[in-house]
């Protein structure tokens, strides 16, 4: 198990290579001993082989979500649990474009990614999964994640530190007046659906107490929404990019959070 | 209720893997309502499955906590009709996202007044599941009753109005195809602007059932998950017992315990014609 410090941790890439660059030049000035991504490299984004150099150059650390799972073995759709006809169809549409223009070397090394990541963050023992340490595609949204299921999730796998995505939504709980800590880390491929084109990551610290500090990174977003474009993606995906607003898949959304968002 | 044949050695089963989320049959067959296709017979007569006493649903409340629970649904019957309802949810929004299924029909402006406060009282999401068939008054009301449109529309945009955002939920029994733009398009004429809308499928249970339905062998579930299947991650507590699945609480071939939720926290035999249907379309109680 490795030891650190610092560490800077992402999830939801969502092949946005532009968002992925400008998050790593941010991480990079604020001495993060590791990196971590959560998974989810592909979809809604265009050209999703450009984000696997990125990580590599930068040697991230990179757990497999639920749609690298899918996209490595051509599975039959991404596994989000969609239901609604109106989300399957871009869910559909996205999960096609992403394992045709995924190289069959990428989708081979997604295939042996971690589901889980477990580390010393100073005193703390972190756990990192994509959605809960149970489930890969499991959402844990803010409003609909118990003190209760925390507690035993934590305990169960011997851990302080929860550190999830898969919802695209950052949050932070602390636990037992700071004895346990649970944290999505949000996504940098999507905004968060506050209606601002920026993205989010985590930076932990150990002080010995846990400090978590979310940052939020803006970068040329236009690219890429240009590229989903060219790309022949539905321009839905490209204005969520543009506006901050989440446009598709808003099924899972609990009230609480489908509230903040304009759609 | 029609019967059914006890499960033995053969039946396939559902393995128990995490009680994720809690259902509390609150007002048991109690409801104002007698729709058509009722999972559970429910209706205004001496309800057959008792209403949950505010004790019990406490209690169940308490215990799923301890068990690491992640959400709770609260059913019947109409769960409104239920005197406590009001202080049973704030109990179950200190312990997680909980949900009503409703039919709509028993709102009052007061009632959706007291539901928005403890919506921002709590930490949680409170969703509030209104039931419709159709999204024409008509068709609707062929399997709900006379108004029962009219009612529920109201509830919904009421809910709505409150910041809620109800999800509308229906039976595909009578819109078929398409179904979810009908009901998306029928909330947009509403004003709704964030249409919420699950669509279930008839189960045969209930007014629903027939005697001669088929049940699962295992054949049909071999290379089949059974983890998969809602019932592997939930709970039941009606007044009479606790079971794996909602629609079949006071059944007893169904039931797993007397009452006590831990003791309950076992495979599941799937011997009803119900776990057919889940087993083939891949339904979903819970929200999303």
């Amino acid at each position: 198990m490795s030891e650190h410090q610092r560490i800077a941790v992402l999830g939801g890439v969502y092949a946005n290579a532009e968002a992925l660059a400008a998050v790593l030049a941010d991480v990079r000035r604020r001495d993060a001993d590791a990196i971590f991504c959560l998974g989810d490299l592909g979809g809604f984004g265009p050209h999703p082989d450009r984000v696997f150099p990125l990580l590599r150059d930068h040697g991230v650390r990179v757990l497999r979500g639920n749609y690298d799972e899918a996209v490595a073995t051509a599975a039959a759709d991404c596994n989000c649990g969609y239901s609604d006809p109106r989300d399957n169809h871009y869910a559909r549409l996205s999960f096609a474009y992403t394992v045709t223009h995924t190289s069959a070397t990428n989708r081979a090394w997604l295939a042996t990614l971690p589901g889980h990541e477990r580390v010393r963050l100073g005193p703390h023992r972190v756990l990192m999964c994509h959605g809960s340490p149970r489930r890969i595609n499991e959402f844990l949204w803010e409003s609909t994640t118990p003190d209760g299921l925390l507690r035993r999730l934590l305990a169960e796998h011997a851990a302080d530190v929860l550190l999830c995505t898969h919802t695209g939504l950052k949050w932070r709980r602390v636990l037992d007046g700071g004895a346990a800590h649970a944290v999505n880390v949000g996504a940098v491929g999507r905004p968060e659906n506050d209606g601002t084109p920026r993205v989010w990551y985590a930076l932990l610290t150990a002080h010995p107490d846990l400090d978590v500090q979310f940052v939020s990174v803006g970068y040329d977003h236009e690219v890429t929404a240009r590229a989903i474009e060219d790309e022949g993606l539905p321009p839905e995906f490209a204005e969520t990019l543009r506006s901050g607003w989440w446009t598709t898949c808003l099924e899972n959304l609990p009230s609480r959070e489908r509230a903040r968002g304009r759609f | 209720m029609f019967a059914v044949p006890m499960h033995d050695a053969q039946t396939p089963r559902a393995p128990f893997i995490a009680l994720s989320a809690l259902w509390l049959v609150l007002t048991g067959t109690l409801c104002n309502l007698r729709c058509t296709h009722c999972l559970n017979e429910s209706g205004p007569d001496e309800p057959w499955l008792a209403p949950l006493d505010a004790a019990t649903a406490r209690r169940a409340i308490a215990d799923a906590e301890r068990l690491g629970v992640r959400e709770i649904y609260v059913t019947g019957g109409e769960p409104f009709l239920h005197r406590e309802i009001l202080p049973l949810l704030e109990a179950a929004l200190t312990v997680g996202a909980t949900t009503v299924l409703t039919n709509g029909t028993v709102m009052t402006d007061a009632l959706a007044d007291a539901l928005a406060a403890l919506a921002r009282g709590s930490r949680y999401s409170l969703e509030i599941r209104v039931s419709l068939d159709a999204a024409d008054a008509e068709a609707n009301d062929r399997v709900r009753g006379p108004g029962t449109w009219r009612r529920a529309v109201r509830t919904i945009q009421a809910l709505d109005a409150r910041g809620l955002l109800p999800i509308v939920t229906a039976s595909d029994i009578a819109d078929g195809f398409g179904a979810y733009d009908r009901f998306r398009t029928l909330l947009a004429e509403l004003g709704v602007a964030k249409p919420r809308v699950k669509i279930l499928p008839v189960f045969p249970v209930g007014r629903a059932g027939s005697a001669a339905a088929v049940r699962l062998s295992q054949a049909d579930v071999d290379g089949f998950d059974l983890a998969t299947l809602p019932c592997a991650e939930m709970r039941a507590v009606a007044a009479d017992g606790v079971y794996a699945c909602p629609i079949l609480a006071g059944l007893p071939e169904a039931r797993l315990s007397d009452g006590d939720l831990a003791a309950a926290l076992r495979p599941a035999a799937l011997y009803h014609a119900a776990c057919v249907t889940c087993h083939r379309t891949g339904a979903t109680c819970r929200n999303a």
